[in-house]
């Protein structure tokens, strides 16, 4: 079926735009989810797309399959939060949190544009209210408090919104007493909201506090392609375990910022995770199809610990 | 001196003669050669040089002067002997020291922060170019005056009074641009002049026990009205060459590792903390970033607020960013009145919203950045004067503008017990963050969003008061009846 489909592609070529458009919506009928559609719609406006790391092409509805790894070299492709959501948490049992949050423009910032119009865009063209979606959900029979930040959405960039969200989560899993895990994505802080953007890495870390060192709680972090900035100098490197992608890029200042301090070229796969990794930085690295199994079997480790007198 | 053929030697040498390249040979032979023990040492005829012989390989290679003899490079070990001392490493306290000295304080003796030698050179703002006018005009009027002998006082007088009106127009309507360009400016006072002014008595502390002293991040132990506090702050440097070794108060990891240590240190001795934020942010190199940069600042982060002793933070310059928050999460946030505290450097900003640096100006303007700004947006809980001209111009009454408003809000925050101390610090900081809910968002924006799909059993997710305004308010309560009982 994928080679009689690829050879449609290339004929595509001979025979001109027609029948090109006629295939689009040949397959597109094929498709029964409702979602499917609009998610390859997004991705790159056609069927296919093109990994980073080979340059194979894929077809997107595969690709979903595989969880956004490339078939041929195993690279870990960007995957939206909706889908991180699916991967981890159990059928039927996910309950959104503060779906309704959303930013305000209190700096009155306007660059090229004013911040306000920035965010309805972004609200109109990924469909996400905010760049973190949080809420609670079974994984593997285990109840766990889940937030998911999404890079599509200003770069993953953190407001208030998302530093509230996450610091309701943190604060329901201290009083519930669920295990927490954060996955990662992000450019650094919304500069568009200043010196608040800056707090919020205060303010998480302050939850964080009461969460793991004095209630003694688990929290996983997963660092994914990119974690950059404020995300990393606050809660993306406080996990009790943190856990990296494989060949995600993880760092606190970017790649040219240190180009222009120090005045030269970078090596290859500096800020790489397994670069991290050899630096002691990071816990583990796991490959998404092993996700969610190792996070279940983590949380068993801790929740059967014999000497909890302490 | 035995001049043997050194194949000849016993056995024990001889296996390692068997090393040395034959072209060598024929030059040892011609020079002494005294077997020892364990390694064969050669000595030059010429000078009494020792070169010696480990294990077959020879340590220096000399040049031939011409007559066969191999002349040795100096090596330090020469130096030391004859010649030119090499450089005892410099200390703080006197060479020789009189009585009189070890009378008062041992303490000043050990800082390494003097007072430098020329008094700094007189940098202008750009937007002071109407103050120098001025400043040259009563200058070329008094040099007029002693030439000639006449009395221009009258004109002085005017002009100087006019100098007065002109300096206060101007630092009374500081704009934010001109507000960052007096933060950045090169001779505001560093972190150490203020607390050098502030304390009566000063012991800086050093190292992050773990392979480097940052000289970027000032620690140590200071008293004020006979209290001790501990200080952790950033300091720039006052000139060039300071500012290179303090690598313009950029910490690495190691100093953010350091601040914690003397952090955790204050709170287990009972040590309030005042921290003095003065930094463009945090170094960003290969080795800082190898060394884990960002885990040294989140770490930092989240412990500062398990401290149970008070901490006040003073900005005291610019609070650049992440490198700022990591010793700047505190009960009381200061600002000095000309600082600015920002997420980003203007100049980045630009460069990334505006994708040109030249809009700077606007940026500086649009992320507003300055203390006023930020007492309004709730981050900042008082602002600190400065005098007129910005606190380069008078820096011991800035340090003791400082002093007042720290030791006021000190004594405040001493009269606390730890549990309401950390509560109301979480306070201060969850409240900061601007955000709409409550309204109808379209769904349009939230196809994306994975919405519920649990059943109703599981219930709905009602988070409780937030228990830590809960633990906060009872923590209070009881703590004022415990004082109404007390008296």
């Amino acid at each position: 079926m994928v080679m009689s489909v690829i050879n449609w592609f290339e004929d595509r070529q001979k025979f001109g735009g027609l029948i090109g458009a006629f295939l689009e919506e040949a397959t597109r009928s094929s498709m029964t989810n409702e979602r499917d559609r609009r998610i390859s719609v997004n991705a790159n406006k056609g069927l296919w797309a093109r990994c980073d790391n080979c340059g194979n092409m894929l077809y997107v509805k595969f690709l979903k399959q595989n969880r956004s790894v490339c078939e041929e070299c195993g690279y870990h492709l960007s995957m939206s939060s909706m889908e991180r959501i699916e991967l981890l948490i159990d059928p039927n049992t996910w309950i959104p949190l503060d779906e309704d949050m959303s930013a305000r423009d209190i700096l009155s910032f306007s660059d090229e544009d004013s911040y306000e119009t920035r965010i309805l865009l972004s609200q109109e063209k990924t469909g996400l209210t905010d760049a973190v979606q949080t809420g609670i959900g079974y994984l593997n029979g285990t109840l766990i408090a889940l937030g998911v930040m999404d890079f599509h959405f200003m770069g993953g960039s953190m407001g208030s919104v998302v530093g509230e969200k996450i610091t309701r989560l943190i604060e329901y899993a201290t009083q519930r007493l669920l295990p927490l895990v954060l996955i990662c994505a992000s450019g650094g802080a919304r500069m568009q909201e200043g010196t608040l953007s800056l707090m919020q890495m205060a303010k998480i870390s302050s939850v964080l506090q009461l969460y793991q060192v004095q209630n003694k709680l688990l929290y996983i972090s997963v660092l994914t392609y990119p974690t950059t900035g404020g995300v990393t100098a606050s809660f993306g490197m406080l996990g009790d375990i943190i856990i990296a992608e494989p060949k995600a890029y993880i760092a606190f200042a970017g790649k040219r910022v240190i180009e222009q301090t120090l005045r030269q070229k970078i090596p290859d796969g500096f800020q790489a995770a397994e670069s991290l990794f050899d630096n002691g930085l990071l816990d583990l690295i796991v490959p998404r199809n092993l996700l969610k199994g190792v996070l279940s079997e983590i949380s068993g480790l801790y929740l059967s610990v014999p000497y909890n007198k302490n | 001196m035995a001049s043997a053929v050194l194949p000849q030697s016993n056995s024990l040498t001889s296996a390692k003669c068997s090393l040395v390249s034959p072209s060598r040979n024929s030059n040892l032979n011609k020079v002494g050669v005294e077997a020892s023990g364990e390694f064969l040492r050669l000595q030059s005829s010429k000078n009494g040089v020792n070169q010696s012989l480990h294990f077959g390989l020879v340590l220096r290679v000399g040049q031939e002067d011409g007559r066969g003899c191999r002349k040795p490079r100096k090596t330090t070990a020469m130096l030391k002997k004859g010649g030119r001392k090499t450089p005892d490493k410099e200390y703080p306290w006197p060479q020789k020291m009189k009585p009189e000295d070890l009378m008062g304080s041992p303490l000043r003796f050990l800082s390494r922060f003097k007072p430098l030698p020329q008094k700094p050179k007189p940098v202008h703002l750009p937007f002071e170019l109407p103050l120098v006018d001025i400043q040259k005009k009563i200058q070329e009027v008094r040099e007029l005056a002693n030439s000639t002998g006449m009395d221009f006082s009258i004109q002085l007088n005017e002009l100087q009074e006019k100098y007065d009106e002109v300096r206060r127009d101007l630092y009374s309507q500081l704009s934010p641009v001109q507000r960052l360009s007096v933060a950045r400016h090169p001779n505001r006072p560093t972190c150490l002049d203020h607390v050098l002014n502030i304390t009566d008595k000063w012991l800086e502390l050093h190292g992050d026990r773990a392979g480097y002293d940052d000289p970027a991040i000032i620690t140590g132990i200071g008293q004020i009205e006979g209290m001790s506090f501990m200080f952790i702050g950033h300091q720039k440097g006052r000139n060039t060459k300071e500012n290179i070794y303090r690598n313009f108060a950029m910490p690495t990891p190691n100093g953010y590792r350091k601040a914690l240590r003397m952090m955790q240190h204050a709170a287990h001795h009972g040590f309030p903390i005042l921290t003095f934020v003065d930094t463009p942010g945090a170094y960003a190199g290969i080795q800082a970033e190898e060394r884990g940069q960002g885990e040294a600042i989140a770490r930092n982060l989240r412990e500062m607020f398990g401290l149970r002793v008070p901490i006040i933070t003073t900005v005291i310059g610019e609070g650049g960013s992440g490198g700022a928050l990591a010793i700047g999460c505190c009960d009381k946030m200061l600002m000095l009145e000309n600082s600015v505290y920002y997420v980003a450097s203007p100049e980045a900003c630009a460069a990334i919203l505006w994708k040109t640096a030249a809009a700077a100006p606007q940026a500086t303007e649009a992320l507003k950045i300055t203390a006023h700004e930020l007492v309004k947006l709730d981050v900042v809980d008082e602002i600190i004067p400065e005098p007129l001209g910005g606190a380069h111009s008078d820096p011991l009454t800035t340090s003791m503008n400082m002093k007042t408003v720290i030791m006021k809000h000190m004594r405040e925050l001493l009269k606390m017990e730890p549990d309401p101390l950390l509560a109301q610090r979480v306070a201060k900081f969850r409240k900061i963050g601007s955000y709409q809910e409550g309204v109808k968002v379209d769904p349009r924006f939230k196809r994306n969003m994975k919405p519920r799909d649990a059943p109703m059993e599981m219930g709905e997710p009602k988070l409780l008061p937030s228990h830590v305004h809960q633990n906060l308010e009872l923590s209070l309560k009881t703590a004022s009846t415990a004082a109404t009982t007390s008296e």
